[in-house]
Order: structure tokens, then sequence, then C-alpha cells
């Protein structure tokens, strides 16, 4: 018994020493984000904050993406929030911000000057009033296999219809055409059907004819959505009911798949695998005899301040420092694929990154379809978009069932889908 | 009998040895491809490694803190062992010496505990436990770790103690010995084997537990050993001689502590279900 | 000595012992005392509040508004919960049935194969058996993900390498497949656990009633059938009620393999992930847990366990009443 007692003293005297860790002037902040690839990236711009300002210290401490918002919850409601941390777009963020976890960002400086309204909205309540400062907007387009398009003889696709003919041709080589697989559900929601959504539901004018009931979810256009992903089923990779993400894209950088459907997100992890071929990226094409194409172009994070920090006035001053020029470009340098919403203008060194960010012009510029708006009640527009796009990909359901789901899915909760034109 | 060839015997070894092929093949390839290149894993799954590497090791190590949820986990085992032993040996004396209503009452109380998961009262449970400061904590996971060990530990011990001859504890009570005296001295030794049943039969779940720490545990220097692993599987799931070797190292130990006990372990495990 | 010294005599006794008992009873609850309190606040009051708070609604931590069966309504009546609910019931009790069928099967089997006191290297099998038992449930789900990857892995492969490539499948992204397959895998681990259980209940049947049966000609086949399974119907039952409060919260095995949603399209999805979601984590990408509703789920998984429970213990009393025991 005596061993026990003391084995049960040391270990008492462990706990106890884990959790009163020396504190000293320098104030310490944490930042909470869904970013686990990027903890040596972020500390480089963290390190550069903290040389501006020497008094206040920022520790990344990540968590995975698909936990992410319930982490950040639990610790909000349990007091042990970081104080400043990643904050999703739209009705997510909101919701922090009704139950009051949220700092209300009015007064700080910068923030007005350096973001349009645009880029603050999914931030910000109806009425303006900002809880976050929009940080980084990622785009989705078509990777490609550039040594394997100039062996088969292929020119990028400049029509839907061009592209599903490139996808023949290179299933007829014996590669696989797409990488994309259903074994991750959200990649199918997020990177296919999203990415490819705003060509065929006509971008953001489109999307907002949905929201405010003068389209049917379940008109001509959301079914031509739907059948665009019917369109991709045949080509992708063999067993794709269970390839994850991760497989996805070794799919793609072993050169085994031609074309991965991504986001801009990706390039940082494909430059550090060195793939051994030359790779870059098309923006997805419009159907034929559409003039206007477009981009998924998504605000997806901004940089919210939590309403029981105890260090607030050091954080703001992050925040603001968020607005400069500086970071700006130190964020495009560091993390290309991430690109810094605000209105100043940075030239990005990252060659993949400046393809990505090229495909912009001339092309119409939205978010993803199911975030705005469509996320506030249940069922949420996001999982029956994600649910349908799988279904179809399946075969269990024809694009037109899938459009049906969404509209049928939408209308208990969503009135402009329940007044919607029949 | 031995000697004679006996068919049901050669059909028995059979089907053991088929079983076991098909519980080591897993635990190999995972030991042997952690040591691998990670393209060779995926030409040659089952084989020696052509080139030895301990990079997945060294990776997963130095990214994931393994000293530091070895120690969280190995805390939280320790602590809440030792307070379910010692805590579960005292009631179940005073169940086992005690014929009342009030006793037989607590009795099922805590047996109750044995069919109804912990799991279901986690709502308030959350609750509880952001109000007494305790989450992101070690304490709070030991405190339920604690409570969840009693019913099991209460039933075992109980019918344990039962068993002890009266005889014993009567003598060294008209010697005027106290109860607790009677409990140390006459008690704890005899129910040695019972204790290492409830030990076996706690620490499993403990060390393995992943809900707990997952809901009340966030914070980088209170992670788990289960908590750290399932981080670093979402980060390494693109290198798998890094996953293979993060998992290699959340079971070796417990795997090398099986082994070198195994024979105690089930002799404990038989001893316990004899009793159940 | 009169009568009446004697009685007397006889309750200063019984005053001292009945002295004694008041001290001794005292120890016995201060005995009691750390039990009951770490186990009522931890376990049995969290597990009734919790029932309570299924009759409450509110956003947060904390739901505070009084509705009554509302969130039972809601469950039962909303398409989105009630189809989400019964689809996770239904997978629930087939995981418990193939762990049944499988694991509990396969258990007896290795169990008699080992309580045979002649077979050489009983001792190494048993500690094989039970070898995937004391592995964390993550690091076999991880693993198993990894070997039943259908472009990498290693069963796959295999498969291929015997001539068999054509049952290659995409174990875990076929919604008819899942399921099965992760029950299998669970099955794998816990074998052990109903190994040693029979083998114990195995150990305690007389040598001499076996023995008397041979002597009798009773076949190996007939001596199982005719005597120890019989004689092994509590272990059995204990076995059978322990599997099925394990598996009716069964969570890590599917969150490791299929992630909290069970993918895929839901077909792994139990009663613990489904109560994950609803009252902690909420669904991606909004993430906005309803901590009523997910009180409701526990209380009427709480109810399911207590007929199973109670229904073995009733059975068991009957059976205990008809062979007079």
């Amino acid at each position: 018994m005596k061993v026990k007692f003391a084995l049960l003293f040391v270990v008492m005297l462990a706990l106890l020493s884990t959790s009163a860790l020396a504190q000293d002037s320098v104030v310490q902040l944490t930042m909470g984000s869904w970013r686990v690839d990027d903890v040596a990236q972020m500390q480089v711009i963290l390190d550069a904050f903290s040389a501006a300002y020497p008094n206040v210290k920022i520790t990344f401490d990540p968590t995975n993406p698909p936990d992410y918002n319930a982490t950040l919850r639990t610790q909000l409601e349990g007091g042990t929030a970081p104080d400043l941390f990643y904050l999703r777009s739209y009705a997510t963020s909101r919701q922090l911000y009704e139950e009051g976890f949220l700092e209300p960002l009015g007064d700080l400086t910068g923030l007005m000057e350096n973001f349009t309204p645009e880029a603050r909205a999914p931030w910000a309540t109806d009425d303006g009033v900002p809880y976050g400062v929009p940080f980084i907007a990622v785009s989705h387009g078509i990777y490609y296999n550039v040594d394997l398009f100039n062996e088969l003889g292929l020119e990028i696709p400049t029509t839907w219809e061009g592209l599903i003919e490139v996808a023949q041709k290179i299933k007829d080589a014996g590669y696989t055409a797409f990488a994309n697989a259903s074994g991750d559900e959200w990649t199918i929601a997020e990177i296919v059907f999203m990415n490819l959504a705003p060509n065929f539901i006509g971008g953001f004018e489109g999307r907002q004819a949905y929201l405010k009931g003068e389209r049917c979810f379940n008109d001509e256009h959301a079914v031509a959505a739907f059948q665009a992903v019917a369109d991709i089923a045949p080509f992708l990779p063999e067993g794709q009911e269970a390839l994850t993400y991760y497989d996805s894209q070794q799919l793609f950088l072993l050169g085994e798949a031609a074309m991965w459907m991504g986001g801009s997100w990706d390039i940082p992890f494909f430059e550090s695998e060195e793939p051994e071929f030359a790779w870059s990226v098309f923006a997805v094409p419009a159907p034929e005899g559409q003039e206007q194409a477009y981009v998924t172009f998504h605000l997806d994070a901004g940089m919210g301040l939590n309403a029981a920090s105890t260090h607030k006035e050091e954080a703001k001053l992050f925040l603001e420092w968020m607005a400069t020029p500086e970071f700006a470009t130190l964020l495009a340098d560091n993390l290309p694929g991430f690109f810094p919403i605000s209105t100043n203008t940075v030239s990005l060194q990252n060659e993949h990154a400046n393809t990505f960010l090229s495909l912009n012009e001339g092309r119409g510029l939205d978010v993803r379809w199911a975030w705005e708006g469509l996320l506030a009640g249940q069922p949420d527009g996001y999982t029956l978009m994600q649910n349908g796009a799988l279904a179809v990909i399946a075969g269990t359901q024809t694009p037109q069932e899938a459009a049906d789901a969404l509209q049928d899915g939408l209308a208990q909760w969503f009135e402009p889908a329940q007044n919607c034109a029949k | 009998m031995s000697r004679r060839f006996q068919p049901s015997m050669a059909a028995a070894h059979g089907v053991l040895i088929l079983w076991a092929l098909v519980v080591l093949l897993p635990v190999w390839t995972m030991l042997i491809n952690s040591v691998k290149p990670k393209r060779e894993i995926f030409r040659n799954p089952f084989g020696l490694p052509s080139e030895f590497t301990l990079d997945g090791y060294i990776n997963a190590w130095t990214d994931g803190k393994f000293d530091l949820y070895f120690r969280n986990s190995l805390i939280v085992a320790v602590v809440s062992l030792v307070l379910i032993l010692l805590i579960g040996s005292l009631a179940a004396y005073a169940l086992a010496s005690w014929r009342s209503r009030v006793s037989n009452f607590l009795y099922i109380y805590f047996i109750a505990g044995l069919m109804i998961p912990i799991r279901l009262g986690t709502i308030n449970l959350f609750q509880i436990i952001q109000a007494l400061g305790l989450s992101d904590n070690l304490a709070g996971l030991i405190l339920i770790y604690t409570a969840m060990g009693m019913p099991i530990a209460t039933f075992v011990l109980t019918s344990f103690i039962r068993s002890v001859p009266v005889e014993l504890t009567e003598a060294a009570r008209i010697d005027g010995a106290s109860e607790f005296r009677i409990y140390r001295t006459v008690i704890l030794p005899l129910i040695r084997p019972a204790l290492a049943t409830v030990t076996i039969f706690n620490v499993i779940p403990i060390w393995n537990d992943l809900w707990f720490p997952l809901i009340f545990i966030r914070n980088q220097e209170a992670r788990t050993v289960t908590l750290g692993v399932t981080l670093l599987f979402g980060q390494y799931q693109t290198d798998w001689t890094r996953a293979l070797s993060a998992l290699s190292m959340a079971a070796v130990p417990v795997l090398a502590a099986y082994l070198l006990m195994s024979g105690q372990f089930i002799k404990g495990l038989t001893a316990g279900a004899l009793k159940g | 000595m009169s009568d009446a010294v004697l009685t007397e005599v006889g309750q200063v006794r019984e005053r001292a012992a009945a002295r004694w008992d008041v001290q001794r009873r005292r120890t016995w609850v201060l005995f009691l005392v750390p039990a009951v309190i770490v186990y009522t606040v931890f376990m049995a009051f969290p597990l009734f509040n919790s029932m309570r708070l299924s009759l409450y609604q509110g956003k947060g931590l904390t739901p505070e508004t009084y509705v009554g069966f509302a969130n039972y309504t809601e469950l039962f009546t909303n398409p989105l919960w009630r189809d989400r609910f019964f689809n996770a019931l239904r997978n629930t009790v087939v995981f418990f049935a193939i762990h049944m069928l499988v694991q509990n099967t396969l258990g007896l089997l290795f169990a008699s194969l080992l309580s045979n006191v002649h077979l050489r290297g009983r001792n190494i099998y048993r500690a094989v058996i039970f070898l995937p038992a004391t592995l964390s449930v993550l690091v076999t789900g991880f693993l198993w993900t990894l070997i039943l990857n259908p472009r990498w892995g290693m069963l796959n492969q295999l498969l291929e390498g015997v001539g068999l490539g054509a049952l290659a499948r995409p174990w875990l992204g076929d919604a008819n497949l899942a399921l099965p397959v992760i029950s299998l895998v669970s099955s794998w681990q816990w074998v052990g656990l109903p190994t040693m259980m029979f083998l114990a209940g195995l150990l305690t049947i007389s040598d001499e009633l076996l023995e008397a049966a041979r002597v009798d000609g009773a076949s190996a086949w007939q001596v199982f059938w005719r005597i120890k399974l019989p004689l092994l119907k509590p272990v059995i039952g204990i076995v059978s009620v322990l599997t099925f409060v394990g598996n009716f919260n069964a969570f890590d095995v599917i969150f490791a393999m299929a992630g909290a949603r069970g993918e895929p399209g839901y077909s792994t999805d139990l009663m613990a992930t489904f109560f994950y979601r609803t009252a902690i984590a909420g669904e991606h990408p909004v993430a906005q847990p309803n901590m009523g509703l997910g009180a409701a789920i526990a209380t009427i998984m709480f109810l399911i366990l207590l007929a199973g429970v109670s229904l073995w213990l009733i059975l068991g009393r009957e059976r205990d009443e008809k062979t007079g025991t």
C-alpha cells in the first residue's frame, strides 16, 4: 500500500505542475484554427507580428477540420476557448455571434477601409455590424497533369462538353480521368458539386435568384448542376466509394489520375510532394453556348475575437494588423492558395497560386452555393446538396430526383423555397 | 492418450492456427510497414523492409508529443485505478459486512451501473465538469473513470469479501480490532486476486477510452494517447509510414505489457468471469 | 441463579453488542461515503439529470425552456430525425446481431477447443486470441481502414495474390458492406472476451460428469450439445447481456473507420454516433448541437438497455424456477 500511496502522491504532483505553468510579462494569446497543415507557415506570420509587437505572443493551436466547429463551441461554452480563432463564413459564425461568444468589431481600425462590404458580409450582421476580420479566400478549379495532357495530345477544354470528351480520351488511354471520390463525403459537396455549380446556375445573380424565391431549387439550372455531376461519375477512379480525400490526392500525385477537381488550398501540399510531372490548373468550363463562365471563389475564413478573452486589447492589435498590406503579403507568400481578401492588392510570388488567381479574370466570382442562407435550418442545404450529388454518383437518384429532394428539403423551413415560382 | 494421433486434435490446431494468422497478420503488417519507406508499403506490403527507416517514429514522436500523451494517459489510468481499488474495496467491505436494508439498496444501486453506460449521461456530465472547472483537465477524466469503475469494483469485491470465512473477521473483532484495521490487515491481503480482476476489467476501457477525452479535452497539454492518435492519423493519412508508426507507438507499450503478463492477465480474467 | 438474572445478563450483553454494532455501522457508513459520492455525482446523477434535460430545449450547454415531450415528438414525427433515428437503431441491431453470431460463436468454439487440457500450446493460443482486445479500438479501426483501402490496402492485394481478385471490393465505401465489415473488425478485436468467459465456464464443469458421459458412449459432439451447452447457459446469458450493453453504446470503431457521420450515407450510423452528432458535435458544416434532443436520444437508449437487461433477468428467473435452483 505504501508504494501505491507514494505513487499516487507523485502522480498528483505531476498533475498539479501541468496546470500551473509559469507566467511572464509577455501577453500570451492562442489562436484556434482548422488548418492542421499550416502550423509552420502560420508560425512565420505570427513571428512577424511578434517582431512588430514584441509584448504579444500568439500560439497557433489547430484542430482537425471535421472536429473544429464542435471543438470551438465546447471551448466557448466551457470558457476555455482561444483568444482569437478562425471563423467559418455565414451561418456558422453568425450563430456564435448571436449567442454572444464573439466581440463586435465595428470600431476596429482599418476594417472598414481595407475591405469591401461584400468581403465583410460573411462575418457581419444583416445591418453591417462586423464580428470578424475577413481573412482568407479559397478558389476552386481543376488541377491537371500537364505532361500527361501533352503526351495524350489534349487541350484544356473550353466547354463542359469538351471536358467530358477529354475525360473520355483519358479513360480510353488507360488512365483515371478524375481523382475525385466519395470516400470522404464532404469532398463531393465542396470541391465537386459546389465547384462546378456556378457555371450551371449562373453565378452570383443566379444564386441570389434562389435566395429570393425567384427560382425553385429544382429548376432546370439546379438539375443541370446535378446532371454535370452525373456526367463525370463514370470517370471517377475504381473503388471511389471508399477512397478518401488523401487517396484522391495520391492518385493525382502518382500520375495515375489526370485531373483533380480541387481547391487552391491543395497547392502547398502538392508542391511539398514534388510529383514527377508538371501540373497546373484550369477553371471549370461553362456549358456550350454560355458565354459567361464562373469560378467558385469562396470567402472561407475570417478571424474572430473571443468575447470572453482577458486580453482583448492585445488581440485587437493583431486584428488591426490583419488589415495591413504587410499582412496580406505575408499571407500570400507563406500560404499560397489562400488568398487575402483585403483591397490592398498584392502580387503573389507563387506561380501556381498566380495561375489559380488568374482564372478569376473575365469570369464571374461567387461563394459556395450552400453557404449563404441555406445553413440556418434543418435539413440544411449543404447536407441536401451533398446527399444529392452522392446519390447521383452512386446512380441511386437521377439529377431531377436529386434536385427535387433539395427543393423539398429546403421547403421545410426556407421561406423563399416555400414560395418560389412554380 | 496424447501419444496417439487424433484427427480432432489436428482439426483444433488447424482452426486455432488459422485464427492466430488472422490476428497476427494485421499486427505484423502494422509493425513491419511502420519501418518501411512510404512508397515501398504499396509495392511490398507483407515482406521485410528492403530499407529500414525510423523516420515515421521520429516524426510522430516530435510532431505528436507522444511523451506528453503517454504521461497523461498513464496519470489518468494509474490514479483512476488506485482510486477505484481504494474506494471500491472500502465500500465493498462495508457492503459485505453490513447486512441491512440500506446496504442492500446501495448494493443494487451500484450494480445497476454495470448495465447502464455512463456515456448516456454525457450531457449533464458535461455541465457538471464545466461547473467544477475540470474540463481540459485530467482530474475531470479521473473522476469520471473512478465513478465508471465503481459498479464492477463493488460487484466483484463484495462477492469476494463475502466468501472470506466469517471466523477470520469475527476473531479480529473479538480482539478489539477497529474496522479499518480489519480491512487493512485481514481483508486486503485476502482479496488480492479480486483486486487484480477489477484492475484488468478497468484498465482496458480507461486506457483506450476516446469518448470522454474527445469531448472534455481540447488543450494540447492534456491530450491522452487515443486523442493524440486521432489527431495524428488525421494529419498523416497521406504518409502511411508515419500513420503506422503513430499507431504502433500507441499500441506497442500496451502490447508489450500484455505479452509480459498475459499469464496473470488471463487468470484474472477467467477468475472474474467465474465470479460473474 | 434465577431466570431474571440470566435475562439481565443477556440484555447487558445485547446492549453492549448493540453499541458495538452502532460503532461499526458508523465506520461502514464512512467506508461507503467516498464511493457513493463519486458514483452519484459522476454517474447516477448525470444519468438521471440527462433524462430530465430531454424535457427542455434551448441553445448551448444548458437547455432551459421546459417543453414537455416536444423533443420526443420532434424525434418521432419530423422525418429528418425519425429516419436518422430508426436507421441508427436498425444499424445497431445489425451490429449486435453480427457480434452475437460471429464474435460469440467463435468465442464458444475457441473456448471449447482450449478447454481440452491435452491441447499443446493452449496458453499461446489463448494469449493470441485475446491480444487484439488489448489494443485501442482506434488503433485497430485505423489499422483496418488502411488494410481495407481499395487502392492500396493489403486485403485486396492479398486476394489478388491468391487469385481471388474478383472478390476485391471497396469494402468501407459500399453502403451494404460497410456495416458488416466494421462489425467483423469489431468482433475480431473482442472475440477474446467471450472466449475467456466461456473457457472459465467450461473449466467448472466437473470431469466426472464428462467422463461418465463418455463411458456411456456419448460422442464428443453429443457431450457438447447435451451437457456442456446446457451447463453454459448462465455464461451465455452474461456474455449476451455484456455484448448487448457494449454494442448499444459502441462509438469508437465507427468514429475511427467511418467517421462520426457513419459514412457512406449513414449506413454505419449507430445510436451512439447519432447521439454524439445530435448532442455534442452537431452536423457538418453548421455544428449546432441540440442538447435537449440529444438527451431524448440518450433516454431512449437507456430505456432500450433497461428493457433488454430486464428481459434477461426475467428469463433467467423463469429458467431458475423451472430447474428448481
